[in-house]
């Protein structure tokens, strides 16, 4: 067993009585990718802000590398090395390409070390030739890979991906997932969330299964497929 | 018996100014704009009522209803031209074109007007109403009953005529409305209309005890804002409290500070509350 | 590296245009007005454009760095240029604790917040008469020529003042924009969320640019007094006059970019001053019109300023000319 890098101990937050999240808890280990699904409003997007600072959470705590992070303000627990990609595509629209990856670099280096350090991020996801263009005028499926080069940049050591496969085609899919695998061979902790069932079993060691904001079940792909209530939950109506 | 005798002055100009900060706050209410130029309508309401008793010998407070009705239809021509064209743009230009609508206006009403200051003479203008110790002078009782009077009409119209439950709706959902054959324009026109309207009728009922010229919105700006974010922006109960509250303030602040900076205490007010809670305005806004 | 090049020689251009004009004269007096306005616009650039968040208090500061230059010089001889100092350090800490209530303000909130501010301080001024010389305002003691005290009986060294006073600002201005801090800012005003998750600590970044700008527009405030011999509150601290005019000169323009307040200014300022001449008595209200027409109009016509209207115009012509 390798020891975690993120640990996730009974994180819950509550919006007004509603309980978003309830009691969560896992633990991701470097190299390893994990697969967090569950069906629209189980509270994925939440749980992934919630670990990043941007939601404090009503009760739990998060450790990245054994220290405690709940409760930072995003850009601290980005500094300890945790940070995530958005699921609607968060970019500096009026910004180049090249200029949001920096943003991210900024965080690590100063303004003409981080232009190099995105054009080095930039090139590891295939979009080194349209570093100038302007993130408003890429295609979705380019700006999810802008998103992934941009957190990249801030060098993480735990990374949250939350739906960038979304609207990809086939052969675009198998790229992002082999970045994945090439990112988890670096030793980086990815948590993945998608919809695409295909992709989160053939890509993750391990899976969550969230639903209505409480893990209900964990393990590894096949066992998550015969699991009866994840079965029940959510694999019936959408994994065939 | 002072504290008590500043409160009773503080709770007569509260409610004119409930009165005129209801304007701002229906129009933020309608359409999220807030509108830096309001305070310019209820200068041009007391020129109004000003020009009605000069010419038309008519006292002010009957006066107000000419005001209402004039500026209510220039209100409804500004919407169609200016403020219906930056609904959907940035806040920026939201800002800039009611603050252009504000220096517009100041600098008509200088020009077209003159910079001498003129008030109106009444025969009740010195008369006091006497209540044991207290005393109530009529021209302020009477500014008070009619902004009460004009707050009462506003919800009658917004609460049980089809034209109010409309404006209301178009002000929850624009689009929903829309589809229930409510013409959202339009409803946005008579929000505007009203919102300066009833801001021009609180200025004319307090000419009586007030003098007009062409900067005399300038002393009601901040504390029209104070009034509302007190209140909370676009709830017009809360704009009739924070008006009470804002003429209480002011009025017993000047039992213990010196007059010029009974102001002082008002932006105060308004700083802190803005500070402390934020988020609940905003909230309670959108 | 084109731009170099332009800068260049407008700034040449700038320097010896006054030879040519009556070193007493009302056209120096009419540039040195616009150049100490560019520079308003530009420190106000720094908030409104590159943050966008729109404040309407920047009378604050400049106010606050007016009245405390003057103050020193009058009750202690204190030379303008450490008042300057002096001014543009109160002028910070006013910034920096008006950040806090103002942090999560946004929009309108943050217009009125500010607005509220600076009235706030026009009203200290007005009653605080002791100090202030209250609703009369404060003349500066005479005593020309004096660099040390910073007076001259002629507009000239007053007009070269100002000009560097814009270079200065505008320095600031780019250095910002191309640096770490300017990045950020345009990471905030897109996205504050995404970018506090990619690293930046956007408190940090809102107070560094409110205070930087907060310091530049009191040495404005300083040169202004210095400048003009006498200011009431009103003057310094009003919100037309300055908090209001600051914004539309770098909206005018064209906000974000450094040549927007510099193309604002020369056209409001010597507009302003020419209704005033030219129409006497009620010149005032006029020009005053002609300004509010003129920002509604452009508001209206294209929001992000007159430079992206005609570069629009400019590529539109291109490309009917290609086609």
């Amino acid at each position: 067993m390798r020891q975690a890098i993120l640990e996730v101990d009974g994180i819950s937050k509550h919006f007004g009585g509603l309980a978003a999240l309830d009691s969560v808890s896992f633990d991701v280990a470097p190299g390893e990718i994990v697969g967090l699904i569950g069906p629209n409003g189980a509270g994925k997007s939440t749980l992934f802000s919630t670990l990043v600072g941007l939601h404090k959470p009503t009760d739990g705590t998060v450790r990245l590398e054994g220290e405690d992070i709940t409760g930072l303000k995003p850009h601290k627990v980005a500094a300890r090395g945790l940070t995530k990609t958005f699921q609607n595509v968060a970019l500096f629209m009026e910004a180049t390409v090249l200029d949001n990856v920096l943003i991210g670099g900024l965080l690590r280096a100063n303004v003409h070390d981080a232009r190099e350090l995105a054009k080095t991020c930039l090139a590891r996801v295939g979009l080194a030739d349209i570093a100038g263009k302007k993130a408003a005028d890429l295609s979705f499926p380019e700006r999810a890979r802008v998103e992934v080069a941009r957190a990249l940049a801030t060098k993480p050591k735990g990374l949250l991906l939350d739906e960038v496969m979304a609207a990809l085609n086939r052969v675009e899919m198998e790229e992002i997932m082999d970045l994945i695998r090439s990112l988890s061979r670096d030793g980086l902790a990815v948590v993945v969330v998608e919809h695409h069932m295909h992709a989160i079993m053939t890509l993750c060691e391990r899976i969550v299964v969230l639903n209505f904001g409480k893990k209900i079940a964990e393990g590894s792909p096949e066992e998550i497929a015969r699991h009866p209530e994840v079965v029940r939950a959510y694999l019936g109506q959408e994994y065939e | 018996m002072a504290f008590i005798q500043a409160v009773l002055d503080g709770l007569m100009i509260g409610g004119v100014y409930a009165v005129i900060s209801i304007g701002l706050t229906l129009v933020f209410g309608v359409m999220g704009i807030v509108n830096f130029a309001q305070a310019e309508f209820l200068t041009l309401g007391m020129f109004v009522a000003y020009f009605a008793w000069k010419f038309l010998g008519l006292d002010p407070l009957i006066g107000s209803f000419l005001s209402f009705v004039v500026i209510f239809g220039l209100g409804v021509v500004v919407q169609m031209t200016l403020i219906q064209r930056v609904l959907n743009a940035p806040p920026v230009a939201q800002i800039f074109v009611t603050v252009g609508l504000l220096i517009v206006i100041e600098n008509l009403t200088l020009i077209v007007f003159g910079s001498d200051f003129h008030s109106v003479t009444t025969s009740y203008q010195t008369s006091t109403l006497r209540i044991g110790p207290l005393f109530i002078g009529i021209p302020y009782l009477a500014a008070f009953l009619m902004a009460l009077l004009s707050a009462a009409a506003l919800w009658l119209f917004t609460n049980k005529t089809w034209y109010g439950r409309a404006m209301r709706a178009t002000a929850q959902d624009p689009m929903a409305a829309n589809l229930m054959g409510i013409n959202a324009d339009r409803m946005r026109q008579i929000a505007f209309g009203l919102g300066v309207g009833m801001t021009a009728f609180g200025g004319a009922v307090i000419l009586p005890y007030f003098t007009v010229h062409p900067t005399v919105g300038h002393q009601f700006v901040v504390l029209m804002f104070t009034v509302v974010v007190l209140g909370g922006l676009g709830s017009v109960a809360g704009a009739v409290v924070g008006g009470f509250a804002v003429g209480v303030i002011q009025s017993v602040s000047t039992l213990f500070f010196p007059i010029q900076l009974q102001n002082l205490v008002l932006f105060i007010v308004f700083l802190t509350v803005l500070a402390v809670r934020p988020t609940g305005l905003i909230g309670a806004a959108r | 590296m084109k731009w170099w090049i332009t800068g260049a020689v407008v700034l040449v251009a700038a320097a010896i245009v006054p030879t040519f004009l009556d070193p007493t004269g009302y056209a120096i007096r009419v540039l040195t007005l616009a150049l100490l306005f560019a520079a308003l616009g530009q420190a106000w650039n720094i908030v409104g454009g590159l943050a966008n968040q729109i404040s309407l208090g920047h009378a604050a500061f400049f106010g606050l760095g007016a009245y405390t230059s003057t103050i020193l010089l009058i009750n202690f001889g204190l030379s303008p240029w450490i008042g300057m100092l002096a001014g543009a350090a109160i002028a910070a800490v006013a910034a920096y604790l008006l950040s806090f209530p103002t942090m999560k303000l946004r929009g309108h909130y943050f217009a009125l917040a500010t607005l509220a501010f600076s009235e706030v301080l026009r009203v200290i001024a007005g009653s605080w008469t002791s100090v202030t010389g209250g609703p009369v305002g404060l003349s500066v003691p005479f005593s020309p020529d004096s660099f040390w005290l910073l007076q001259f009986k002629s507009t000239m060294p007053y007009y070269y003042i100002m000009l560097g006073a814009l270079v200065v600002i505008s320095g600031v201005f780019v250095w910002i924009r191309h640096s770490s801090l300017g990045y950020r800012l345009r990471a905030l005003k897109e996205n504050p969320e995404a970018a506090e998750v990619v690293g930046v600590n956007t408190t940090q970044v809102k107070i560094s640019a409110a205070v930087i700008s907060a310091a530049l527009t009191a040495t404005l405030g300083t040169l202004y007094a210095q400048f003009t011999y006498f200011f009431d509150p009103e003057a310094v601290f009003g919100i037309i006059p300055i908090s209001v005019r600051a914004a539309i000169i770098a909206i005018l323009g064209g906000a974000g970019t450094v040549v927007g307040p510099i193309i604002g200014a020369f056209l409001i300022v010597p507009m302003e001053e020419m209704a005033n001449v030219l129409l006497s008595s009620r010149g005032a209200g006029l020009s005053q019109l002609a300004f509010g027409v003129m920002l509604i109009a452009i508001i209206l016509i294209e929001p992000r300023g007159i430079l992206a209207l005609i570069t629009n115009g400019v590529s539109r012509l291109r490309r009917r000319k290609s086609s």
